[in-house]
C-alpha cells in the first residue's frame, strides 16, 4: 500500500530523447507559451503578431517528423503522450498554414478592434488545443485537448459581442458542453476495457470490438464527434457562429476545429475492422447531411453563412467515406479521409479569407476576388486539374461504386451549385471606395496558392497511385459532369434571379423552441417546488419522513 | 410495570410531544420549546437504557449520567444561542432602517 | 507523535487567548497565526499517517475506550483535515481587513468563530464515540450560525435562526439514535460497536438508530430534501463566512455518514439503505441543479450550486457498498476526492463573489457584464473553480467524475452514472452562465474600482489547488484505506 503512496519521482519530460521528439512537444507548447506571454504587460503589446509565427514548430514537426514517432511526455500517474501518425500529421501540417495565413490575416483585419487582446488569447489556445488533439495518443490528454479547441474556440464566435454573437456563443457552448458529456461517457467505458486507468488510444480502441459496451460507446462517441464537425441535426451551432465571426476566426472555426471532430473519428474508430449497420449508418448520415448543407446553403445570401453550410456538407462527405471505410473494414482508408480533410481545410480557410476580402474591397475588386473565390470553390467541388479533383477521386477509392458512391459524386454537383452561390455572394459583396490592405490580401492568396496545389504534393503518398492516374481522361470525365451539372443548376437559378427564400441560419433550431419552453417549464415547476420544500414545516415533515423511511429500509435488510 | 419502563415511556411520550411541537410550532419560540420538550425526552429515555443496562448488564450504569448532563449543557447552550437570536431579530425588525432588502429568511 | 491530534484541537482554541486579551487589530493577527499553526498540525497528523502507514490513535488523559475517549485519525480523517487545514487559513487571510475597508460590526468575531471551528472540525473529524461526535457537531453548529448573521441584518438573524433550529432537530435526533446504540451494545465507542456487530448480527432497532442518526446528519448537511437552511444562511452572509460555510462546515457531517454507513454498518444494511441515500444525493443533483439555473443572484447560485455538489458524495454509498473491493475503494477516493476539490473549487468562489460584490456593489447576475475587466482574477478564480464543477479536465472534479463514472459503470449502476453527467450538464450550464456575462462588453460605465488584488489572489490559488487535484492517478488512492477496519490498535484484544 506504501509503494502507491509514494509514487516515484516524476521527471517532467523523460523521453525526448532528441529534436524530433522535443519537436512534438514544441508544436504544442508555443501557442500555450503565447498564451501565457499575453499575461505580461510588458510582452501583451506584441504577442498578437508574434502569434503569426507560434505555428511554425508544429508545421516542421509535420514535415520533419518521422510517422510512427511518440513521445512519453509525462510518464505515470499523467501518461500524458504524443505521437505523429499519418493522419495526424497530414491535419497538422494543414492546421499549422492555416494558422500561419489567417494569424497573419487577423494581424491586418482586427488592427482597429479595441478586443484584439482577448481575441490573441483565445486564438492562441484554440491553436494549442488544434495541434494537441491531432498529437496526443493517450486518452484522458485527448479528452482535455479536445475540451481546450472547442471551449477555446468560443473566443472566436464571440469577439464581436454583439446580441447576435451573444447567442450564437451560448449555443456553441452549450453544444459543446453537451458534446463534452457524450465523449466522458463513452471514454471512461472505452477505458475500462484497457488495463490502464488512462490507456493508449490505441489500446482503448483495440478492445472495442469485444467491449460489452461496444453499442453505447460507439452511439456516444458518433454523437459527441459529429457534433462537432456538424453532422445533422448537430449542425444547427455553425451557420449561427460563422455569421458573427470574425473572418480569420470564421477561418480557424471551419478549417481547423471542427477537423477536431474529424481526427476523433479517426482515432477512436478501429481502423481496418468492419463494423457492420456502424459504418453504413454513419454514411447515411454523412451523405444526407451533404445534401442538406447544399440545400439550406443556396438559399443563403450572405457569403460566410453559404459557406458554414458548404462546411456542413463537406463533414458529411468526410462522415461518408469514414463510414463506409468502417462498413468494410478497409484499412488505410482515414488516410485518405484525412487528405480530403486537409483539401478541405485549406481551401474553406481560404475562402472566408477571400470572403472577408471581398467585404473590405470596392465593387470592382470584390469581382475581381469573386473570380478567386469562384476558383477556390469549384476546386472544393472536384473541378478537373485542381487539387481538389485529387481529393475526390482519392475518396472514391474508399467508397464502393454502388448506391453510396453515386449519391458522393452527386453531392459533388451540390457542392459546385453551393459554391457558385458562394462566388456570386462574395462579388455582390463589395461596399464603395475601398481598397483592402495588403494584409488582407497576401495571406488570402498565398493560403489560396497552397489549397490549389496541396493535395498534389499529397496524394502519391497516401493512396499509392501516380498523379497521371487522376488525370486520365475516365477520372477527368467522371470529375467534369458533376461539375458541369451543378453549375447548369447555378446558372439556371441566376438567369431566373435565384428564387430560392432564405431559410433563416441555424434552420431546424426553431423546432428547438418546445424544447426551451419545457425546460422553462420545468426550471419553474422546481423554483415553486423548492420554495415548498424550503417552508418549515413541510422541511420538519421531510426530516422525520427520511428517518423513517431510511430506518424501514436498514431495519428490514435485518430480517432473515 | 418496572421503572425503567415508566422512564421510557415517559421519555416516549416527552419525545413525542415535543417533535409534534417542532413540526407545527408557527413561530420560533414554539420550536424552541418544542427541541427542549424533545430533548428533554431524549435524555429520559438515555436514563431508561441505562436502567436497563442492556449492553453491560450493570445495576447502575454512570456514563449515560454523565453524558446526559453534558447533553443538558448543550441543549442549554443551544436554547440560549436561539433565544438571543430571536430578540435580537425581534429588535432588528423593530429598528425599520436596518432593513437591507435582503430578507430572504423563509416565512413562518 | 499521537499527541498530535490534542494539538489539532487545541492549538486552535490557545488562539482564542490573544483575541480575546489582544483586541481586535494584534489579536486578529495572532488568531492568524494559531490558525496556520492549527493547519501545520493538521497536515503533520496526514504526514505521520502516510509515514506510518497506520492510524495515528491518542487515549485522553491515558483511558483507553470504552470508558475513556479516544481520538483516532485514519486516512480519510486526515484528509478531510488536510482539506480544512488549506482552506481556513486561506480564509483568515481573504477575511482581514483590507486598508481602508470599513470596521467590521464586531471586529475579532469572524476569527474567533474560525478558531472554534477550526478545532471543532477536527474534533469530527478525529473522535471516535458517538457522544463527543454528537458534542463536535454541536460546537460546529454554535461557531456557523453566528457566522450567518455576523452584520446582525434581519434577513441574516431569520436565516441562522432558522439554520439554528433545522440543525438542532437534527442533532436530538443524532443524539437519540445514539442512545438506542448504547442501549444496544452498552457502549458508544465506534471500534467497540463494530468488534460486537462482528459477533452477531444486530437487530432491527440497530438499523432504526442509524436511521436517526443519519437523518439528522443528512439536516445539517443540507442534504436534499433538507436544504431549507442553507440559500437563505448564504444569501446573507458575509462572503468569508460562506466560503467556509459551504467548503467545510457542511463537509463533516457528511464525513460522519460516510463514517456510519461505509465503516461502521454492516454490508447488507449499507447495501439495503445505500441507494435511498444516493436517491437523495441524485435529487440534490438534479434538483437543486435545475434551481440553481432559475438563480437571479450570484451568492444565491453558488449556495444551491453546494446543494446540488454535496450529491454527488451520497452517489458514491451504492458503489463503496459493492461487492468488488477495487471499485469499492474507487468509488470511495472519487467520492472524497470529489469533497475536497468541491472545497476548494466553492472556497474560491465564494471569495470571488464576494470581491465581484465589493467592485460592483451588488451580486445581481444582471449587473455581472463586463465584471471580467474590472475583476479579472476574481473572474479567472470563479472560472477555474468552475471548471471543477463542471467535471472538465484537468481539475480534480474531473478525476472525482472519472472515477465515480467507471466504478458505476463496473457496477452496472447506470442511473448513478446517468445523473452523474446530468450533473456535469447542470453545473457547465450556470457556471459558464456567470463566466459568459462577466466576458461580455459591459452595459454601461464600469464602477471606477477594481478588485482587490492579494484577496482575488488567495481565491485563485484555492482554485488552483481544486485543478491540482485533478493531477492524482485514476486508481483508488492508497491513503484512504489507511487504518480501515476501524479498530483501536492500542487496545490488542
Amino acid at each position: 500500500m506504501n509503494e502507491a503512496l509514494l509514487p516515484p519521482p516524476v521527471p517532467l519530460v523523460t523521453a525526448v530523447a532528441g529534436a524530433p521528439e522535443a519537436l512534438l512537444l514544441f508544436a504544442v507548447a508555443t501557442p500555450l507559451l503565447a498564451a501565457l506571454a499575453l499575461l505580461v504587460p510588458a510582452l501583451r503589446a506584441h504577442v498578437p503578431r508574434l502569434l503569426v509565427f507560434a505555428p511554425l514548430p508544429a508545421l516542421v514537426a509535420a514535415v520533419a517528423v518521422p510517422r510512427g514517432l511518440s513521445v512519453l511526455v509525462a510518464p505515470y500517474p499523467f501518461r500524458l503522450t504524443l505521437a505523429l501518425d499519418g493522419p495526424g500529421a497530414l491535419l497538422l501540417g494543414g492546421a499549422a498554414l492555416l494558422w500561419i495565413a489567417a494569424g497573419a490575416y487577423a494581424c491586418a483585419y482586427l488592427r482597429k478592434d479595441k478586443a484584439r487582446g482577448a481575441f490573441a488569447a483565445w486564438w492562441a489556445l484554440t491553436m494549442a488545443g488544434s495541434f494537441a488533439v491531432f498529437l496526443v495518443a493517450d486518452v484522458a490528454s485527448f479528452y482535455l485537448a479536445y475540451a481546450l479547441v472547442s471551449f477555446a474556440a468560443f473566443g472566436l464566435v464571440t469577439n464581436d459581442d454583439t446580441a447576435a454573437a451573444r447567442r450564437a456563443g451560448s449555443l456553441y457552448l452549450a453544444l459543446t458542453v453537451l458534446g463534452e458529456a457524450f465523449l466522458i461517457a463513452a471514454f471512461v467505458m472505452l477505458a475500462s476495457g484497457a488495463s490502464e486507468a488512462n490507456p493508449l488510444i490505441r489500446d482503448a480502441v483495440a478492445a472495442l470490438p469485444a467491449s460489452p459496451w461496444k453499442t453505447p460507446i460507439l452511439l456516444l462517441l458518433l454523437a459527441g464527434f459529429t457534433l462537432k464537425m456538424g453532422l445533422f441535426p448537430l449542425h444547427v451551432w455553425m451557420p449561427l457562429a460563422h455569421s458573427v465571426a470574425p473572418v480569420p476566426g470564421s477561418a480557424a472555426l471551419s478549417g481547423v476545429v471542427v477537423k477536431a471532430g474529424v481526427i476523433g473519428l479517426m482515432r477512436f474508430l478501429p481502423e481496418g475492422i468492419a463494423l457492420p449497420g456502424w459504418g453504413e449508418a454513419l454514411t447515411a448520415a454523412g451523405l444526407f447531411t451533404a445534401f442538406y448543407g447544399v440545400a439550406i446553403g443556396v438559399t443563403q445570401t450572405h457569403p460566410k453563412r453559404a459557406l458554414a453550410y458548404s462546411t456542413v456538407s463537406q463533414m458529411g462527405v468526410v462522415a461518408a467515406v469514414i463510414g463506409a471505410a468502417l462498413a468494410a473494414g478497409v484499412p488505410g482508408a482515414f488516410p485518405i479521409a484525412a487528405v480530403y480533410a486537409v483539401n478541405h481545410m485549406l481551401l474553406k480557410g481560404a475562402m472566408f479569407l477571400a470572403a472577408g476580402l471581398a467585404m473590405a474591397a470596392a465593387p470592382a475588386q470584390a469581382r475581381r476576388v469573386a473570380l478567386l473565390a469562384g476558383l477556390l470553390g469549384l476546386s472544393l467541388a472536384g473541378l478537373p486539374f485542381t487539387g481538389g479533383a485529387l481529393a475526390k477521386y482519392a475518396i472514391k477509392l474508399v467508397v464502393p461504386d454502388g448506391l453510396a458512391g453515386m449519391l458522393l459524386t452527386l453531392s459533388a454537383a451540390g457542392s459546385a451549385l453551393l459554391m457558385a452561390r458562394y462566388a456570386l455572394l462574395v462579388a455582390a459583396s463589395g461596399k464603395d471606395e475601398q481598397s483592402p490592405p495588403a494584409g488582407l490580401l497576401l495571406p488570402t492568396l498565398a493560403l489560396a496558392a497552397l489549397a490549389l496545389a496541396g493535395p498534389f504534393v499529397l496524394f502519391g503518398t497516401v493512396t499509392g497511385l501516380p498523379l497521371a492516374a487522376a488525370v486520365s481522361a475516365d477520372a477527368l470525365a467522371k470529375g467534369a459532369w458533376p461539375i458541369a451539372l451543378g453549375l447548369g443548376i447555378a446558372v439556371l437559378l441566376a438567369w431566373r434571379r435565384w428564387p430560392l427564400p432564405e431559410v433563416p441560419a441555424g434552420d431546424i433550431l426553431m423546432a428547438a423552441r418546445p424544447l426551451l419552453a419545457g425546460g422553462q417549464a420545468v426550471m419553474g415547476l422546481a423554483v415553486a417546488t423548492d420554495a415548498q420544500l424550503r417552508r418549515w414545516p413541510v422541511a420538519a415533515v421531510a426530516l422525520m419522513g427520511v428517518a423513517a423511511v431510511l430506518a424501514a429500509v436498514a431495519a428490514a435488510a435485518t430480517l432473515p | 410495570m418496572t421503572d425503567a419502563l415508566l422512564y421510557g415511556l415517559a421519555g416516549a411520550a416527552l419525545a413525542g410531544a415535543g417533535t409534534y411541537g417542532l413540526l407545527t410550532a408557527a413561530g420560533a419560540l414554539g420550536r424552541i420549546l418544542g427541541f427542549n420538550i424533545l430533548g428533554g425526552g431524549v435524555f429520559l429515555i438515555f436514563g431508561a437504557v441505562a436502567r436497563r443496562g442492556a449492553g453491560a448488564g450493570l445495576a447502575a450504569d454512570p456514563v449515560p449520567q454523565a453524558l446526559v448532563i453534558t447533553g443538558i449543557v448543550v441543549a442549554f447552550c443551544a436554547t440560549a444561542l436561539a433565544v438571543a437570536l430571536l430578540l435580537r431579530l425581534d429588535a432588528a425588525r423593530a429598528a425599520p432602517d436596518q432593513d437591507d432588502g435582503e430578507k430572504r429568511g423563509e416565512a413562518p | 507523535m499521537s499527541a498530535l491530534l490534542v494539538l489539532a484541537l487545541t492549538v486552535p482554541l490557545i488562539g482564542l487567548v490573544p483575541l480575546l486579551l489582544l483586541g481586535p487589530r494584534a489579536g486578529e493577527r495572532a488568531a492568524l497565526l494559531f490558525l496556520v499553526l492549527g493547519s501545520g498540525v493538521s497536515i503533520a497528523v496526514g504526514v505521520v499517517v502516510v509515514r506510518t502507514g497506520h492510524a495515528l490513535e491518542y487515549f485522553i488523559a491515558g483511558l483507553a475506550p470504552p470508558l475513556g475517549i479516544g481520538l483516532r485519525a485514519d486516512g480519510f480523517s486526515a484528509a478531510m483535515m488536510g482539506m480544512c487545514a488549506v482552506v481556513l487559513p486561506l480564509t483568515a487571510f481573504y477575511a482581514m481587513r483590507a486598508p481602508g475597508a470599513p470596521a467590521a460590526r464586531m471586529p475579532g468575531a469572524f476569527f474567533m468563530l474560525l478558531l472554534a471551528l477550526s478545532s471543532a472540525l477536527n474534533l469530527a473529524f478525529t473522535a471516535q464515540d458517538l457522544f463527543t461526535l454528537y458534542v463536535a457537531l454541536e460546537l460546529l453548529t454554535f461557531a456557523a450560525v453566528p457566522l450567518v448573521c455576523l452584520d446582525g441584518k434581519p434577513g441574516q438573524l431569520s436565516a441562522a435562526l432558522t439554520y439554528l433550529l433545522f440543525a438542532l432537530f437534527g442533532s436530538v435526533l443524532y443524539l437519540l439514535g445514539a442512545v438506542l446504540i448504547y442501549g444496544l451494545f452498552g457502549t458508544l465507542d465506534l471500534a467497540h460497536i463494530s468488534a460486537a456487530l462482528a459477533k452477531a448480527p444486530p437487530g432491527w432497532s440497530f438499523g432504526a438508530a442509524l436511521a436517526l442518526m443519519s437523518a439528522g446528519l443528512m439536516a445539517k448537511a443540507a442534504l436534499f430534501p433538507l436544504h431549507l437552511w442553507l440559500p437563505a444562511a448564504h444569501s446573507g452572509a458575509p462572503p468569508a463566512a460562506s466560503t467556509v460555510l459551504s467548503a467545510v462546515v457542511i463537509k463533516a457531517p457528511l464525513f460522519l455518514l460516510v463514517r456510519l454507513w461505509a465503516d461502521l454498518a454492516p454490508e447488507p444494511m449499507a447495501q439495503a439503505a445505500a441507494p435511498l441515500l444516493a436517491a437523495c444525493g441524485a435529487g440534490a443533483i438534479l434538483f437543486c441543479g435545475v434551481v440553481t439555473l432559475a438563480q437571479e443572484r450570484l451568492k444565491l447560485l453558488i449556495a444551491y450550486s453546494t446543494a446540488a455538489q454535496i450529491g454527488y458524495l451520497c452517489l458514491m454509498f451504492p458503489l463503496v457498498a459493492g461487492t468488488v473491493p477495487y471499485w469499492s475503494a474507487l468509488a470511495w477516493t472519487g467520492g472524497t476526492l470529489h469533497l475536497a476539490s468541491h472545497a476548494f473549487s466553492k472556497a474560491a468562489m465564494f471569495m470571488a463573489a464576494g470581491l465581484l460584490a465589493e467592485v460592483i456593489g451588488h451580486d445581481r447576475l444582471s449587473g455581472l457584464r463586463g465584471a471580467a475587466r474590472v475583476a479579472p482574477l476574481s473572474i479567472a478564480a470563479f472560472g477555474i473553480g468552475g471548471l471543477s464543477l463542471m467535471g472538465l479536465p484537468p481539475a480534480g472534479g474531473f478525476v472525482a467524475k472519472v472515477m465515480l463514472l467507471t466504478a458505476a459503470l463496473h457496477q452496472g449502476a447506470w442511473w448513478i452514472a446517468l445523473v452523474v453527467l446530468a450533473g456535469g450538464l447542470l453545473a457547465g450550464a450556470y457556471v459558464l452562465r456567470v463566466v459568459v456575462l462577466a466576458l461580455q462588453r459591459p452595459d454601461g460605465d464600469l464602477p471606477p474600482q477594481r478588485e482587490c488584488g492579494w484577496r482575488a489572489g488567495i481565491a485563485l490559488a484555492l482554485a488552483c489547488g481544486a485543478v491540482a487535484l485533478g493531477f492524482l492517478p485514476l486508481a483508488p488512492l492508497g491513503f484512504l484505506s489507511i487504518g480501515r477496519p476501524i479498530a483501536w490498535e492500542g487496545l490488542a484484544p
